[in-house]
């Protein structure tokens, strides 16, 4: 059984004789079909409904694209970034985490699945094969989850595949989901991680609807690390609310009981932040959400942050608890300004270009 | 229909507002208007029983009755000659050719088709949002609807404020009774759109955060001084009820804010310089303005800006 609902799926009539759309169609077998010619007044009647982005995410949209696949990721104005790269092959999510910054961005409200993969395979050989720096990485979870539409629109497999060719290059399949049994017999050679973004319980339930529940995160990570895959986990929003201590605490000391932290590539923290147009739509999206009655303010960027103060006091507390479990872990911040660096670790990256150096020393010496 | 007949007043059901949607009619004109030229339009009635139902013209009955007058041209439907239905709308294109609705009138409205009169919704949507000059979608429906619901003080408060329509959803958010407290507190401030809409989030994650009564909040007695105070133009007393509310919303951010002030107080800096530190304490750094006209205040801001880098809360200002 899927872990998502689609009631409707549309086919642009330029994508209906690639192999991948015939993929997706045997994959949802009962599922209505309509061909679309033109999707503009198809996105204009979801776009007045009540719930655009609801209803959006229960109907495939089959297409091809055009762009470029492979981009570096957009990161943040005024603040240390990891020099990530991302590939896009969907766009949005059957998953309905409330700050999703997505929302606040898509205007074509579906889950739209390219399926000229040819092309963006093409694109990646190319790029891999132009001198570049020692190391890149790659994730597919910037506009979806990485794993969440597997089971119709199997992208990861091909790009593990890929990816375990090359030795300058590291995928990265960020993931709420805990669907990875088709995982387990490939041979991605130590060149992808599987990373989870985690919450303590109580934030999953309220703020994370339709994702895998913290337990069965935490299990499929350790299926994914006894075939070897190095994995990493992203606490990332940090919500601040009463009782965010005792509930982040037992979150770390739940998954390291189960987890071999050294075999954790990486844990990345980073504070929840917005973008000022997210919050009327959440609000009215989810009318019950507890994540704005922090004490958040407009930052550098112009992105909605907890003050630094708070910041600063709750990046510490989870690295010393995560230190704790293994002083060796390897702990960055995600979209944080020198400043807060330096409060925190008692120094900074010089630059995003040296942090993404250091990425690239990790890689090599947890490969070795 | 029957031609135009003149009805006796006391023949017509005054108490029986099946068919109307007034909410705070503007009667001086309509008044003023009918003394000088008399009745324009006769009124449409339904027959009922012995009587007859207002189906249009509640305003006109309404000031020929306090004008004493005995009668009153009208049109007539017969009891069963046209459903209600039907007459509600033909009701409601007559007001729209001849005077309009205020956003109140149109909530009532929409609110009889749909409870009333159970119309499906998409047709409401569909026929008569546009009717009323309104987009036809779900999402303005039922910010009309919210409004339909809410207690007339409310209304009344949302038709004189030219209560914005993003606002009247935020508004519809809170319970009857904390729009009651809300507006007890907003009808002596002077609110624009923002700041309205700024007001009221901060009043709502303020009683979700700390789990207080909305009524709590207005009414605390830093508020209740503010609004008490005479000399207070509405803007003066908005600006400091603001503060007392923003610094219930965000008490870490008031104690920095506290403590900075402190420290800028006991530099004692001349009133022609102005320290200041970046937007919400984000990032280090402290910003200095300062003003002069003569050559001599020049030297004399330059010596006060030198003896800062002795003093010790200038230092820990700047994170030393």
């Amino acid at each position: 059984m899927l872990p998502f609902q689609i009631e409707r799926i549309y086919l642009d009539d330029k994508a209906e004789g690639d192999p991948v759309t015939q993929i997706i169609l045997e994959s949802l077998p009962n599922i209505p079909v309509e061909k679309v010619r033109d999707k503009r007044p198809l996105i204009k009647q979801y776009l007045s409904m009540q719930d655009p982005i609801g209803a959006g995410k229960k109907n495939v949209f089959i297409t091809r694209f055009y762009g470029r696949w492979l981009k570096p990721c957009p990161g943040t104005s005024q603040h240390i970034c990891c020099g990530y790269y991302v590939i896009n092959a969907i766009t949005n999510c059957p998953m309905d985490c409330s700050y999703c910054v997505l929302q606040g961005y898509l205007n074509n409200p579906f889950l739209t699945l390219y399926s000229n993969w040819d092309d963006l395979l093409e694109e990646i050989k190319s790029f891999l094969s132009r001198p570049h720096q020692p190391f890149l990485r790659v994730g597919t979870g910037e506009l979806s989850d990485s794993l969440v539409l597997d089971s119709i629109f199997p992208i990861s497999q091909q790009l593990i595949s890929l990816f375990g060719e090359r030795d300058n290059w590291i995928l990265e399949l960020k993931t709420k989901s805990a669907v990875v049994h088709h995982l387990l017999d490939l041979h991605p050679k130590g060149k992808t991680v599987v990373s989870w973004s985690l919450n303590p319980v109580h934030i999953i339930e309220k703020e994370e609807i339709g994702t895998a529940s913290l337990e069965e995160r935490i299990r499929a990570a350790k299926r994914c690390q006894e075939k070897d895959y190095p994995i990493g986990f992203h606490f990332d929003p940090i919500i601040d609310y009463e009782g965010w201590e005792r509930e982040y605490q037992e979150t770390i000391y739940s998954l390291f009981k189960r987890i071999d932290p050294k075999r954790v590539i990486w844990v990345s923290l980073g504070g929840f932040r917005y973008p000022p147009q997210l919050k009327g739509i959440v609000k009215e999206r989810f009318p019950e959400t507890k994540i704005f009655l922090g004490e958040l303010f407009p930052g550098r960027d112009g992105k909605f942050r907890y003050s630094e103060e708070i910041r600063i006091e709750m990046y510490k507390k989870m690295l010393g608890w995560l230190r704790e479990v293994y002083p060796d872990l390897f702990i960055y911040l995600c979209m944080e300004s020198k400043e807060v660096w330096e409060k925190v670790f008692g120094w900074a990256p010089e630059n995003s270009q040296y942090l993404n150096h250091l990425f690239d020393k990790r890689v090599k010496e947890f490969m070795k | 229909m029957n031609a135009i007949q003149k009805i006796l007043l006391d023949q017509i059901d005054l108490s029986d507002e099946t068919f109307s949607v007034n909410f705070m009619p503007d009667l001086q004109r309509l008044r003023s208007s009918i003394e000088e030229v008399g009745l324009i339009q006769p009124v449409l009635l339904k027959e009922k029983g012995d009587g007859y139902q207002i189906v249009g013209g509640f305003r006109r009955i309404s000031i020929f009755h306090e004008l004493g007058r005995m009668e009153i041209e009208s049109k007539i439907f017969g009891e069963k000659e046209v459903d209600d239905f039907r007459l509600f709308s033909i009701s409601l294109n007559e007001n729209l050719t001849t005077r309009g609705f205020n956003n109140v009138e149109k909530a009532i409205a929409l609110d009889k088709l749909i409870h009333y009169f159970q119309i499906d919704p998409t047709i409401v949507i569909k026929d008569f949002l546009p009717l009323f000059s309104l987009e036809p979608n779900e999402k303005i429906l039922n910010t009309f609807l919210s409004l339909a619901r809410m207690k007339e003080e409310v209304k009344r408060y949302v038709l004189k404020g030219e209560v914005s329509r993003s606002n009247i959803r935020k508004l519809s958010t809170f319970t009857p009774d904390d729009q009651m407290a809300l507006i007890s507190l907003f009808s002596f401030l002077k609110l624009g759109e923002n700041r309205l809409r700024e007001m009221l989030t901060i009043i709502e994650e303020i009683s979700r955060r700390d789990r207080l009564k909305v009524r709590d909040i207005v009414h605390r007695p830093e508020i209740e001084v503010i609004l008490s105070q005479k000399e207070f133009t509405p803007s003066q007393r908005t600006e400091r009820a603001k503060k007392v509310l923003v610094d219930l919303r965000y008490p870490k951010m008031h104690k920095i804010e506290e403590k900075f002030e402190k420290k800028r107080r006991e530099l004692n800096l001349p009133p022609n310089i102005s320290l200041h530190h970046q937007p919400f304490f984000e990032g280090r750094g402290l910003k200095i303005e300062f003003q002069f006209q003569t050559m001599e205040e020049y030297r004399s801001i330059l010596a006060s800006l030198s003896n800062l880098t002795e003093k010790k809360e200038f230092q820990e200002m700047l994170g030393g």
